[in-house]
């Protein structure tokens, strides 16, 4: 049997068998080596809006590659701490972030960090499609890189082409690149904000409700497109429906307010473990449907 | 009650018909060739200089005063902190409200002295009157530019002052260039700071702002008060002109409007 075994291993199968079904569990798993990298690292991270603290002390980790799903009632600032992971926060007027943001273990707020490097690094979908109204599909995807001052032509062109490719749109517009982007459906729209997000090449993508806006069908599709993405991306999405967060995530945080009306996390961990068997009894609550 | 708002409606209108009545009809009969073409020095005369004069007054006022205003409205709703938003908001609200004969004072007082009476002074004018309707206007444009679009950009990694340049004031070009032709539409039929500042002249001047210039509203004014029908019938004309100039403009800044593309 030992024999058996040392093959395995040297032919790296056991490895690629392990890393696979595991990496669900590993963002949470305090098994987890320390010494591999964290896609995204956060100690005791606070929101303020003004005074109003909307995130108080989160803590977290989440795996590189991995789709984490955030949960939790509406108002629990889900939203907030997601644009707290690409400062996308400190764009509105009055707003600080407190605690610890690790990037690959660089901390994002850190004096050097430009914010226009973070955003970069980090992309964002957001809840409602929002192409570039004046701007051709071609134009929205590659907005991103022109705006960079990407100028030579075939790399725009062969971005927009692998970027369209990858968000699972490139057939439906092939042939209609220089249409507007607002001339396409919702659940299209929505994919094009995908294709632009990723098409700057950021490590991270974070989505707030990709699909509140879309009908079955094309949730069915962005949800496809988020597993397709996770082999390339760390993707953290924020979604109020529970199948979705099922169908797509290996990990989900569960947040919730305190009285003060505080975003707090209640538990994260393996998302197989929090829809069948969470420790909290709030999340298990939640999830059921008894609060929320 | 209906009745009464239906008489008064009547009321209102009537003159307004009156008005546009009274000008095509006595304005028709002079609307020659020559009335384009010729000066009116020239025999048989014309208005020629007037009409170039007035293009040229208020094209250069626009040019001078749209980049400025323009600006201005991007640093007003982009930048500004809301205290300075709102107290420079107030300034040009008082200067759409000035009187345009304070501003020709102001003008005859304070440029004159320098520029002389020349077309140069009366650009001055025309474009202080201008700059508040374009401030104004582009403000109002861009923020129609809903926050998502500015979003979007900003989470895409670019800069602020790309942001605003490349994405908002992109979306928001119709509306920039609608502002741009309200304010030429205004400018063009403004008179007081004129008669204080460029005064007319019965030649005809090509981009010279050293010296007076004729314009459609100063050919109106010097012409109503004439003897001689002709030349009554040319301040007709004139006025005629302004009137479809400005519906002209007025059309299209609609039409642009209806089409607009901000959503
Ligand atoms: N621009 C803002 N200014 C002030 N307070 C805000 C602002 N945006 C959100 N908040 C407050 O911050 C708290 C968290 O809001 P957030 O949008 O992050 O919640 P959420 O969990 O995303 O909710 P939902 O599920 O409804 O999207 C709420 O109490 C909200 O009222
Ligand atoms: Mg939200």
């Amino acid at each position: 049997m030992p024999s058996d075994e040392s093959i395995k291993t040297s032919t790296g199968v056991t490895t690629s068998r392990r890393t696979e079904p595991v990496s669900a569990e590993k963002a949470a798993d305090d098994a987890y080596p320390t010494s591999s990298k964290y896609a995204l690292e956060l100690n005791n991270v606070e929101a303020f809006y003004g005074t109003f603290r909307a995130v108080a002390g989160v803590s977290l980790k989440i795996a590189p590659k991995s789709v984490t799903a955030f949960i939790g009632p509406s108002g629990c600032g889900k939203s907030t701490l997601l644009r707290v992971l690409n400062r996308m926060h400190e764009t509105l007027p009055g707003t600080s972030v407190k605690g610890q943001t690790l990037l690959d273990g660089v901390d994002l707020y850190g004096p050097k960090v430009d914010p226009v490097r973070a955003r970069r690094l980090v992309g964002m979908v957001f809840q409602k499609p929002n192409p570039f109204p004046t701007m051709s599909i071609f134009e929205n995807v590659i907005s991103g890189l022109r705006l960079g001052g990407v100028r030579s032509k075939s790399e725009l062109e062969s971005v927009a082409e692998t970027s369209l490719r990858k968000a699972a749109i490139w057939d439906e517009v092939k042939d209609k690149l220089h249409q507007p982007g607002t001339s396409l459906s919702g659940g299209q729209q929505q994919r094009l904000c995908i294709a632009r997000t990723i098409a700057v090449k950021p490590e991270i993508v974070l989505m707030d409700e990709p699909c509140s806006a879309l009908d079955p069908l094309a949730t069915l599709k962005v949800e496809e497109l988020v597993r397709e993405l996770a082999v390339d991306y760390t993707i953290v999405i924020v979604t109020h429906n529970m199948q979705q967060a099922s169908r797509v995530s290996d990990t989900t945080a569960f947040f919730s307010m305190d009285e003060q009306r505080a975003g707090y996390l209640v538990e994260m961990d393996a998302t197989s473990k929090i829809f069948t068997n969470p420790k909290e009894s709030l999340t298990e609550g939640y999830i059921a449907g008894r609060f929320g | 009650m209906r009745l009464s708002a239906l008489i008064a409606t009547i009321a209102a209108i009537i003159p307004l018909i009156a008005l546009i009545y009274f000008v095509i009809v006595r304005a028709i009969p002079w609307l020659d060739a020559e009335l384009f073409v010729n000066n009116p020095l020239d025999k048989p005369s014309g208005i020629s200089n007037a009409i170039f004069g007035s293009l040229q007054l208020t094209t250069a006022a626009i040019l001078a005063v749209s980049p400025i205003g323009v600006l201005a409205a991007i640093y007003l709703n982009e930048y500004a902190s809301p205290r300075v938003a709102s107290w420079s908001e107030l300034v040009i609200d008082v200067m759409l409200g000035v009187p345009s004969i304070v501003v020709g004072m102001f003008a005859f007082m304070v440029v004159v002295p320098q520029l002389g009476v020349s077309a140069g002074s009366g650009v001055v004018a025309i474009g202080i009157l201008m700059l508040p309707i374009v401030v104004r206007t582009t403000q109002e444009v861009l923020r129609l530019v809903p926050s998502s679009v500015r979003e979007a950009s900003l989470a895409l990694g670019v800069p602020v002052w790309k942001t605003v340049i490349f994405v908002v004031c992109r979306t928001a070009f119709s509306g920039i260039l609608t502002a741009v032709i309200l304010a030429y539409s205004r400018g063009l039929g403004e008179t007081a700071p004129l008669l204080l500042t460029v005064r007319g002249t019965f030649a005809q001047n090509w981009l010279d702002f050293g010296t007076t210039m004729n314009a459609l509203p100063l050919t109106i004014y010097s012409y109503s008060g004439a003897a001689d029908s002709r030349t009554l019938g040319q301040a007709w004309a004139a006025a005629l002109l302004l009137m479809v100039l400005a519906l002209a403009l007025n059309i299209v800044v609609r039409a642009r409007t209806v089409n607009s593309r901000v959503a």
